[in-house]
């Protein structure tokens, strides 16, 4: 990698750490420009992102740090997957996330907490945003051949759409393929059994470790 | 060290006229009945400015006249050294500093019973204390009034010594037995300056081994606390008018003191008055009339232009509970609110009788609350965020990701450190903690990294440990030290971890 290559790649890093949206998206496409492996570009963030998500989970970080560096990378992201596509890379992962917010339901935060994380962890995550029908979960589910779906619901008026959900998943015959976990402040271990998640954790670090154990038992 | 300021008006119990009534009872007061001090030496000097003396009953009348010039002599805003130059501190104006709140004895938090400390235990307090963010002064006494195998003669010395080693922060040192001499001696080897209190002994009277130590003080230039530690209904009137009266003229006698022998003298005028509990004879600590009290203490000595010491937070419950948290919350709150310059908080227990560290952890989230109280609401283009919110809009926008967020929201927020703020499903699962255990935590985890900085050098600890023989050798030559005594301190001393365990 030549000297100014590194200097990309550094700047990519400096982008999640100073959570500077612009510099994420310049960076990256001066990395699609100057030829830098946009997997490597990629990784480069992640692991800055994953210093983040370890201080986040040792209480030296705090939530506006968490989503600013998300969103830092959320900025160069589609620039480096667009390369990828265009050179027909795929990039290795620990598994294959699809997350939302439930249908009637506009709470991101704890949501965004756990996406970052996972990426950060080392999984792809397919975001859908807020206010996620059933059917776009399903429709997400079987184009990125997810290993795992991960739904919030911040309030008890909208956490019974999580069991819509997984009723919709079992129409549609996936319920097997994909592990399902949830969260949101009003959900518990119970509920979760209840409407037959797979698992629940009420922190962003203790989610990323159910992934890990649900994934891992497959 | 960085203080609070306070940025809003202060809290006023009295109106202009009754703090002008409390004045002019005083002054009739110090005029008329007059403050005993049995001190030949202070007398003489009383006499040659202008006072009534009566040589038979010991009695000092006060000329109004001279009142207020030495009232007007007084700075209303000093500064103070502490043996690390970043601990100054300046007291006076609107600024605040807590400090820590000593007791007897440690308390057992298992069985709530109380014991002496040991010297590893009181090392490591001051440890802590000087790992506390809030806490600015580490005064006399604190964290306990001694600890194990330390003869009474020697407590206070002790005590000192082991402030000066484990603190750089500001810290004070009491009298007793004539100890003040070796007290200067130690803060003057290490650099740092004290405070020491005068304290009446209500009512209306002041012994000569109190007086003898403030001449000392006095004279070597440091800063001295005149306090009434009146009771009322016992050794004051039962009215909080009528204590007020009678505390102040004793804490102005004490200030005029200071200002004969060295003109100029560097005061802070203390509250340490309770009321009585009619049912035990012990000070009723934890009562909401402290805080009338205090508050009208802090209202009056302002309009002399003079700092003030009136907040002490001393609980009454034994245990660390919620009764300790109101009561000392509630105290520090309107103590602070009203403008006291410094207030005691961070570790005491039931009244002067306990300290522990985990409780001063506890206090320590109390003083961080108050202070950021105190500095209020910022008003300014920044603050108002107007740009901000016309760039976030109506949902789907929000303000996390906002750089003016990660700018202002920890300047806008006080983080404690000790108070359970996790959810309520998070609590569950991490063991149920409570700030209590919270604090145990944090408590050791400052016993195990932090370090004091600086430490004393190798020249300045042996000064220390001169002195602290030279007090020794000069208690046992006067007998105050007996032959028991010094057998078990001399097995202290040979501890293989002296002077720190």
């Amino acid at each position: 990698m030549t000297a100014e290559q590194k200097g990309i790649i550094d700047n990519l890093r400096k982008a999640i750490f100073e959570y500077n949206v612009d510099l994420a998206q310049e960076s990256a496409k001066e990395a699609v420009e100057k030829g830098i492996d946009p997997i490597e570009a990629l990784n480069a963030m992640t692991v800055a992102i994953k210093e983040i998500g370890d201080a986040f989970g040792k209480g030296e970080l705090w939530l506006p740090d968490l989503v600013g560096a998300s969103d830092a990378m959320q900025g160069a992201t589609p620039v480096l997957e667009d390369e990828m596509k265009r050179r027909g890379v795929h990039r290795e992962s620990l598994g294959v996330v699809v997350a939302g917010t439930v249908f009637g339901d506009i709470h991101s935060i704890g949501k965004t907490m756990v996406t970052t994380l996972l990426t950060a962890a080392g999984y792809r995550v397919e975001d859908l945003g807020v206010n996620v029908k059933a059917e776009v979960f399903i429709e997400a589910i079987k184009k990125h051949g997810a290993d795992m779906l991960a739904m919030s619901a911040l309030m008890t008026t909208t956490m019974t759409e999580q069991e819509k959900v997984i009723d919709a998943l079992k129409k549609e015959g996936i319920r097997e393929r994909v592990k399902v976990m949830i969260g949101g402040a009003a959900v518990t271990d119970e509920f979760a059994e209840e409407i037959g998640a797979d698992g629940y954790d009420p922190t962003a670090p203790g989610a990323v470790e159910l992934a890990r154990k649900l994934l891992e038992k497959q | 060290m960085k203080g609070f300021v306070r940025n809003m008006k202060p809290l006023d119990v009295l109106t202009g006229e009754q703090i002008e009534q409390i004045h002019s009872a005083t002054l009739h007061v110090l005029r008329k009945t007059g403050v005993r001090f049995d001190s030949k030496r202070a007398l003489q000097l009383f006499e040659k400015n202008g006072c009534m003396v009566d040589h038979d009953t010991n009695r000092v009348r006060f000329p109004e006249g001279l009142v207020e010039e030495c009232l007007r002599r007084a700075p209303s805003r000093f500064h103070v050294r502490a043996r690390n130059p970043n601990n100054d501190m300046v007291w006076g104006g609107n600024t605040i500093y807590f400090q820590a709140l000593s007791g007897t004895r440690t308390v057992d938090l298992d069985t709530w019973e109380p014991r002496t400390p040991t010297r590893k235990e009181y090392y490591d307090a001051v440890t802590v204390l000087d790992g506390l963010g809030h806490v600015a002064i580490v005064p006399w006494y604190t964290p306990w009034f001694g600890f194990k195998h330390i003869p009474p003669v020697m407590a206070m010395p002790e005590g000192l010594a082991a402030r000066l080693r484990n603190t750089s922060k500001f810290t004070c040192a009491g009298y007793s037995m004539g100890c003040e001499v070796f007290n200067i001696q130690m803060a003057q080897a290490v650099g740092a300056e004290l405070r020491t209190m005068m304290a009446a002994s209500p009512p209306l009277t002041f012994y000569e081994e109190t007086i003898d130590a403030a001449f000392r003080i006095v004279e070597a230039g440091f800063v001295l606390l005149p306090t009434s530690g009146c009771v009322y209904g016992g050794t004051a009137p039962a009215t909080i008018a009528g204590s007020l009266v009678s505390g102040n003229a004793e804490i102005i006698a004490g200030l005029v003191f200071a200002q004969l022998v060295r003109p100029g003298t560097r005061v802070i005028a203390q509250d340490f008055s309770f009321p009585q509990n009619m049912r035990t004879g012990a000070p009723a600590f934890g009562s909401i009339e402290i805080s009338l009290h205090q508050a009208a203490f802090n209202q009056i000595w302002h309009s002399y232009g003079i700092p003030t010491d009136g907040g002490v937070c001393y609980p009454n419950s034994k245990k660390i509970d919620y009764q300790a948290g109101y009561e000392k919350a509630i105290i520090a709150a309107i103590g602070a609110l009203s403008g006291t310059n410094t207030l005691w908080i961070q570790g005491a227990m039931y009244g002067e009788l306990a300290f522990h560290p985990v409780q001063a952890v506890i206090d320590d989230d109390i003083a961080g609350m108050l202070g950021r109280f105190l500095e209020g609401i910022h008003v300014n283009d920044e603050t108002l965020a107007v740009k901000v919110i016309d760039e976030v809009g109506p949902i789907p926008g929000h303000y996390l990701n906002q750089p003016h967020t990660r700018k202002w929201w920890k300047q806008e927020q006080f983080i404690p450190s000790a108070s359970d703020r996790l959810t309520h499903s998070e609590w569950l699962k991490q063991g149920k903690k409570d700030c209590i255990e919270i604090a145990k935590e944090r408590c050791e985890a400052i016993c195990n990294t932090h370090k004091v900085d600086p430490p004393l050098t190798e020249s300045q600890e042996q000064d220390l440990e001169r002195i602290l023989k030279e007090a020794r050798e000069h208690y046992r030559k006067k007998e105050l030290l007996s032959a028991i005594e010094w057998e078990e301190y001399q097995k202290d001393l040979a501890s293989p971890g002296y002077p720190y365990s």
